[in-house]
């Protein structure tokens, strides 16, 4: 199984990169997991034409091509930051690869709270009709006190959450398994997604 | 009233900048409103702190000021711009306007949602701790369908739309005007007395004593009789005293000093508290008077040093014994730099001292091996140094073959080992060692830099001849006691009570440069944001290297194969390159730049030298993470390191109970507190050690016998480790985690024997100045322990009198 995650803020120190790169090794003989940055990715300025910048379609190939996505992100002021943000729009405005695409969200947080918030708005920014990704729903992964979580070689230290984060994992590969199967059999609009824009839809011409 | 309104997105085209421009117009005659566009905002990057552009600062500004803020948001996947948080996230972190600033939300939308779902994300946004806005609670406005709601003069077309909107904001005028009383300052009445508290000092907690009469802090003690000199006493006056000042707890915490100084400032805090009052109140008060800017600052010296570390003050003191003016400006709030985070060893062959010490094993060894050296394995410019030193080694052996081994020293063995010991070749594969001229300064006048250290105070112990690691020689003269800090005590001791002035917090951001290239002063920015400049003959920079400066190494290294973005380093944080970007300025040329230090037995957490039990290199026994023996221990710090990365880069330092003695900058209450902490491990049985450090028993027990075995015998066919002293067969047992940081950065402008920086032509560059490691060509490509702070000392001395003599005793001839 290809995946990919994606670090969710451009900061050179983030412990939701740790969890990334710990994930990526850690479930290397159930998933290859290469884990994506986003912190050269220009920021979002809605331009004519709807065309991606050049880093922006790699990452949307990437996306494109795997068989599911996992977003670690960290939590600025209750939401998820604006990097993260800025990317999603990019994919929403240029070529919609999250439709229909499994994802998983993670984050670490310094703090208590594991990003609590930030994973609720994800949830719903990702619910979105241009964006409409199948995110594995009932399971969260926060965590918190990450600046300690990790040892020299980057291995989670805090036993429990490996195995929270083991069973979160093990389901998210059946999700991406079924959802695969449905895309096979069920055309759930994915064309209709891909061409769907506010400014249409409310001059009636929803989809 | 006056309003700000923010256009919630940076597209080009946008309804809610016309929703705005339509409040603006509608609203004109009940409150100004100013609108603000996104266009322009930097993406937020924490790692990239911006909170000083014009652009985010004109945001505060006007944040500021205002009596609230109208922000109209789009919504883009059901949630706000990325350009809209952006501004935000700039807002809540180094800077916060928006706290308890009146905000009303309004948004406009293509859908008939209008926005809905974004207003929401955007009400928790601004909840959040770091914004912290007093938002109007109900009367939201949104604006659906906003492409068939404007008219063409822009005005919303729905009259029922429009009295909506007079309603919100009839409603946000008055709410503004009632939330903003909430920022009115509030009385403070304190309970009268003594307060104990604490402060948060490097090594733990320090004894705090609050003063308060009924409505003033009167006084504030701190017990810092438990921290390490030089570092953080800046911190327990300064901020102190702007409390008392300025009756506010709002301070500016110092740079390179976060931690200390929340710590005082919430200790004061948690004071205020005890004493009835809330202390939030006074961190809303304005800032103490002398933290304001009051005008720009200005003056003459005959000679001014940027930076007030061990080379700048030794330049100093230097201007100073010839009676000349000298001002130092060091761009941190605390002087003495790296300085005072050195060990305190300085190498100089001072061979009637050294041959007071018995030789050690091993070290004969080491005098025979270099000079086996081939000749032709020799650099030209050095070869007839090398005969002298075999010659000296060969008359050396010759006394000593009776026994009564003494330890051999001379100026020439100094000069081969610091030309040997930094001869390396690059990943391009660069040969690079030290210039002959400065290695021959460097190493013939270390000793008058002792002798010159002491005249001005500096106590040396002579009790002791020591090697810090990686100096692969006993010649180190260490004081007394305060370990660097000694060094830096006494300059400015010497540099105050002589008249020479020295301005911190600081940072000098450009030399004056004349029309004909000559430099005559220096440009900084003062601790108040104030311009200081400073008028002179002559400018010697002293700033130190760039070994805390991660994306510089990488930018010019040509060592190391990788250098990781969030490597440690054992620098002060202020050691980010800042004169050689100033030389450069001037047309200054660079020398080996792709070469920097790592130090191999850092403190894995900190980079710190001095955690756990750093003890003489003849004692040390490093295992991997397997318990196994991997390197000589003896040998250069590079070599250590490189051996340390290709073994995962965390390994253990071995004690006994024995070799704990001879740790430096420690003592058992230290000890014993690390342990506790669980950067430092100890136990009873090597087997038990083993354990604590996930090592498999039998092999560090193993590991430890062999080499117990080879000190015994004095040689190590393992690795051949160069110098043995103490085994390890003492219980209790202790293991300290290294791993290698950044520690010196070799490279940097191109000077000559006299300290002139040299342009890219190899010409002086008239009235500039460099000593210390700011300069390059000395150390090539791995500078030896010890050696840093005798060519500080030596060099920082050199341009002291060599400016003096150049630039302003010839401008005297003239004028006279």
């Amino acid at each position: 199984m290809n995946l990919i995650g994606i670090v969710g803020t451009n900061s050179n120190t983030s412990t939701n990169r740790k969890l990334l790169q710990f994930m990526s090794k850690h479930f290397s003989a159930q998933a290859q997991i290469e884990v994506c940055e986003i912190k050269h990715l220009p920021a979002f300025d809605e331009p004519e034409g709807r065309q991606a910048p050049q880093e922006v379609q790699e990452l949307c190939e990437k996306i494109a091509a795997a068989d599911g996505v996992i977003i670690a992100t960290p939590e600025y002021d209750h939401s998820i930051p604006a990097a993260l943000k800025s990317v999603i729009e990019w994919i929403s405005y240029t070529t919609r690869p999250l439709i229909n695409k499994s994802v998983l969200i993670v984050g670490a947080s310094h703090g208590l709270l594991g990003t609590s918030r930030a994973q609720a708005h994800l949830r719903q920014i990702l619910d979105a009709p241009e964006l409409k990704a199948r995110v594995l729903p009932s399971s969260e992964f926060l965590l918190g006190h990450s600046l300690t979580a990790f040892d020299e070689e980057g291995h989670l230290v805090y036993a429990d959450k490996v195995q929270e984060l083991d069973e979160i994992f093990e389901e998210f590969r059946l999700f991406v398994k079924i959802n695969q199967q449905l895309m096979k059999e069920h055309d759930f609009k994915t064309e209709q997604n891909k061409r769907f824009s506010w400014e249409t839809a409310s001059q009636g011409g929803r989809f | 009233m006056k309003f700000v309104g923010i256009v919630g997105t940076n597209a080009a085209q946008s309804y809610n900048r016309k929703l705005l421009e339509f409040m603006k117009n509608h609203f004109s005659d009940k409150a100004e409103i100013e609108i603000l566009e996104l266009r322009g905002v930097p993406m937020f990057n924490e790692s990239d702190d911006q909170s000083l552009s014009p652009v985010i600062q004109n945001f505060n500004t006007k944040i500021t000021e205002a009596d609230g803020v109208i922000i109209a948001t789009p919504e883009h996947n059901h949630s706000i711009p990325s350009a809209l948080k952006s501004i935000l996230e700039w807002l809540s972190w180094n800077l916060h306007p928006l706290d308890g600033k009146p905000v009303m939300v309004v948004g406009a939308a293509y859908d008939v949602q209008g926005s809905s779902r974004a207003q929401l994300h955007l009400r928790q946004i601004l909840d959040a701790p770091g914004v912290n806005a007093s938002v109007m609670p109900g009367s939201e406005f949104l604006l659906g369908r906003a492409h068939e709601a404007f008219d063409g003069e822009g005005n919303i077309k729905s009259e029922p739309t429009v009295d909506f909107l007079d309603s919100c904001f009839y409603r946000f005028m008055r709410f503004a005007k009632v939330a903003n009383l909430l920022n009115v300052p509030e009385e403070v009445n304190f309970e009268p007395g003594t307060y104990n508290v604490t402060a948060l000092g490097h090594n733990g907690d320090l004894p705090m004593v609050v003063e308060m009469s009924s409505t003033r802090i009167e006084k504030i003690e701190i017990d810092t009789s438990g921290e390490s000199q030089g570092i953080a006493d800046v911190v327990f006056t300064r901020i102190p005293n702007q409390i008392i000042e300025g009756q506010t707890l709002n301070v500016d915490i110092l740079s390179g000093a976060s931690v200390t100084s929340n710590g005082v400032i919430d200790g004061v805090a948690k004071a205020v508290k005890m004493a009835g009052a809330n202390p939030d109140v006074l961190k809303k008060r304005p800032k103490a008077q002398s933290a304001i800017n009051r005008g720009d600052e200005e003056y003459t010296a005959d000679v001014v040093v940027v930076g007030a570390g061990g080379a700048g003050l030794a330049a100093a003191a230097s201007v100073l014994q010839q009676g000349k003016k000298v001002i130092v400006v060091e761009k941190f709030p605390a002087i003495g730099g790296n300085t005072v985070r050195t060990g305190g060893p300085m190498n100089a062959a001072d061979p009637e001292w050294q041959r007071t010490f018995a030789a050690i094993p091993g070290e004969g060894h080491t005098l025979e091996g270099l000079a086996a050296t081939p000749e032709e394995q020799v650099d030209a410019e050095y070869l007839e140094d090398f005969r002298i030193f075999k010659q000296q080694v060969a008359d050396y052996l010759e006394q000593t073959k009776n026994g009564q081994e003494f330890l051999f020293d001379s100026a020439v063995f100094h000069r081969m080992q610091t030309y040997f010991g930094g001869k390396r070749t690059d990943l391009q594969g660069n040969k690079i060692y030290g210039q002959y001229d400065l290695v021959k300064v460097l190493t013939d006048q270390a000793l008058e830099s002792v002798k010159w250290l002491e005249e001005l105070g500096v106590e040396f112990d002579y009790k002791d001849v020591t090697m810090p690691v990686g100096a692969l020689w006993r010649r180190g003269h260490k004081p007394v006691k305060h370990e660097g800090y000694a060094f830096v005590a006494a300059l400015e001791k010497f540099v105050r009570e002589n008249g020479g002035q020295i301005i911190t917090d600081t940072p000098v951001k450009q030399l004056i440069i004349e029309a004909d290239g000559r430099v005559s002063g220096v440009v900084g920015t003062g601790v108040a944001g104030q311009t200081v400049t400073v008028h002179a003959r002559a400018v010697v920079l002293a700033s130190g290297g760039f070994g805390a400066n991660t994306r510089m190494l990488k930018q010019y290294n040509t060592y190391w194969s990788e250098i990781d973005d969030e490597i440690k380093t054992s620098n002060s944080p202020a050691i980010t390159g800042d004169g050689i970007l100033l030389g450069q300025s001037a047309g200054a040329d660079l020398v080996g730049m792709g070469f920097s230090q790592m130090m191999p037995v850092s403190d894995p957490q900190t980079g710190a030298l001095f955690s756990g039990l750093q003890v003489p290199p003849q004692n040390f026994v490093m295992v991997n993470q397997q318990g196994k023996r991997f390197v000589n221990e003896y040998g250069s710090r590079d070599q250590l390191s490189i051996a340390a990365i290709n073994n995962g880069g965390l390994f253990y330092l071995i004690a006994d109970d024995k070799i704990k003695e001879t740790a430096y900058n420690t003592n058992q209450q230290k000890i014993d507190k690390q342990v506790a902490q669980g950067t430092l491990f100890r136990a009873d049985t090597l087997e038990d050690l083993a354990r604590q450090i996930n090592v498999d028993p039998a092999v560090l027990v193993e590991t430890i016998a062999k080499y117990n075995s080879y000190v015994d015998q004095g040689h190590d066919p393992e690795f051949g480790k160069g110098a043995f002293d103490l085994k390890v067969e003492v219980a209790p047992f202790y293991a300290t985690p290294r791993k290698p940081a950044v520690h010196h950065t070799m490279g940097g402008l191109k000077i000559d024997t006299d300290t002139h920086v040299l342009n890219e032509s190899g010409r002086q560059i008239p009235g500039l100045y460099a000593a210390g490691e700011v300069a390059g060509g000395i150390h090539a490509g791995n500078r030896l322990g010890g050696n840093s702070l005798t060519d500080i000392f030596t060099f920082g001395r050199i341009a002291g009198r060599v400016a003096i003599a150049e630039q302003v005793r010839s401008a005297e001839h003239v004028t006279n």
